[in-house]
């Protein structure tokens, strides 16, 4: 127990440490890193939160980016509150799929994880842009889009993706065949919001009752 | 089983959490309260006080009238009732990593994913249990996950 009390605590350290000196500039980072694999796929599909939550240090932020300052994003927070979110090379960056910085835009909402830097500004361990888990229900079917309803019976648009929308049928294995779906069913719908039409392109549709 | 843990007080969470075994199941997460896109229509939930960026959870016996809409009992989940306000720790099961949050709201709709589980390290946790804000989520596991297995104390 002891054991994996310290390791934790290194691990914590490091990584704290890790993330601090990518901020700073002082990192080019190759290959396996104390975070963990940091191409995309590797830091979003590894069981483990590619940031250790050590929660009394770990940093959140929500909003909307209204400016792109090199790698520092402007966000404008849903309450009224600004944070600055520094990217670093150590940064997973996810918009629909696991991709790059380049992705990101102007008007793009995001939730971010990281830690907080002594200029205010929080260096990003993974960015979540315009992602939304929706509880839906279906109720329109056609061969790119699905009519849902959320929320106080919100009509939402989702768009089907070629070779990126995925469902799952009552939790069995995901398919990118989706003839199974059904209007009136429940769906949990994980996806990408597009700012510019208001419509969400899905990730993944899990069906369920 | 019972360990001890250390929450630090965030928004949301005024209480200390526990270490007493709850439940176990699966998570999944959601948003509400002031938000950008499909989510500035969701409102403050059941409790009136839920906020994506609060550590904060649906539990889907908040209430008999939450009871009634999330009906775990259908998935042989028989969830105690934690009111708004209650507070309690969320563990991944397989890292470890832990959030104290402030039940907010009602939900998730359990009865709609019966069966459905979620595995890490060939362990797995079955039924949606409980929801958390993307901040709660986030501290414990990636969003892009969409659902966690956890450990719940109180």
């Amino acid at each position: 127990m002891s054991h994996d009390h310290e390791s934790a605590g290194r691990g914590r350290l490091d990584r704290r440490r890790f993330l601090t000196t990518a901020a700073l500039g002082g990192a080019t980072i190759v290959g396996a890193t104390a975070l963990g694999g940091i191409d995309a796929d590797a830091a979003f599909a590894a069981p483990m939160p590619s940031l250790d939550p050590a929660i009394s240090k770990s940093a959140f932020a929500e909003g909307r980016i209204t400016a792109i300052n090199g790698s520092v994003l402007e966000v404008a927070g849903s309450y009224g509150d600004q944070h600055l979110i520094q990217l670093t090379n150590a940064t997973s960056v996810w918009k629909l799929r696991p991709t790059t910085a380049e992705e990101i835009k102007v008007g793009d909402g995001l939730y971010a994880r990281g830690v907080d830097m002594p200029d205010g500004t929080i260096a990003a361990d993974a960015v979540w842009v315009n992602i939304v888990n929706l509880f839906c229900t279906v109720q329109g079917i056609a061969k790119d889009r699905l009519h849902l309803t959320h929320g106080n019976n919100h009509a939402v648009v989702g768009r089907i993706v070629a070779e990126t929308t995925t469902a799952s049928y009552l939790g069995g294995a995901l398919t990118s065949d989706l003839s199974r779906v059904r209007i009136g069913q429940s769906a949990q719908v994980l996806g990408a919001w597009r700012p510019d039409d208001d419509t969400v392109d899905i990730a993944r549709v899990t069906v369920g009752h | 089983m019972s360990r001890s843990y250390t929450c630090v007080r965030v928004k949301g969470t005024d209480m200390a959490c526990g270490s007493t075994s709850l439940w176990a199941g699966e998570t999944t997460w959601f948003c509400c309260g002031s938000a950008w896109g499909p989510c500035g229509s969701t409102g403050t939930g059941a409790c009136g006080t839920c906020q994506s960026n609060a550590h904060q959870a649906a539990w889907p016996n908040a209430s008999q009238a939450c009871f009634n809409i999330t009906r775990p009992d259908l998935c042989g989940e028989s969830i105690a009732r934690r009111g708004c306000g209650s507070v309690m720790n969320v563990k991944h099961q397989c890292s470890g990593a832990t959030v104290c949050v402030t039940v907010s709201d009602c939900g998730p709709r359990t009865k709609s994913f019966c069966g459905e589980s979620t595995c890490c390290n060939g362990a797995c946790r079955t039924n949606r249990v409980i929801d958390l804000t993307p901040a709660a989520f986030s501290a414990i596991g990636n969003l892009s996950s969409g659902k966690l297995p956890v450990y719940i104390y109180e």
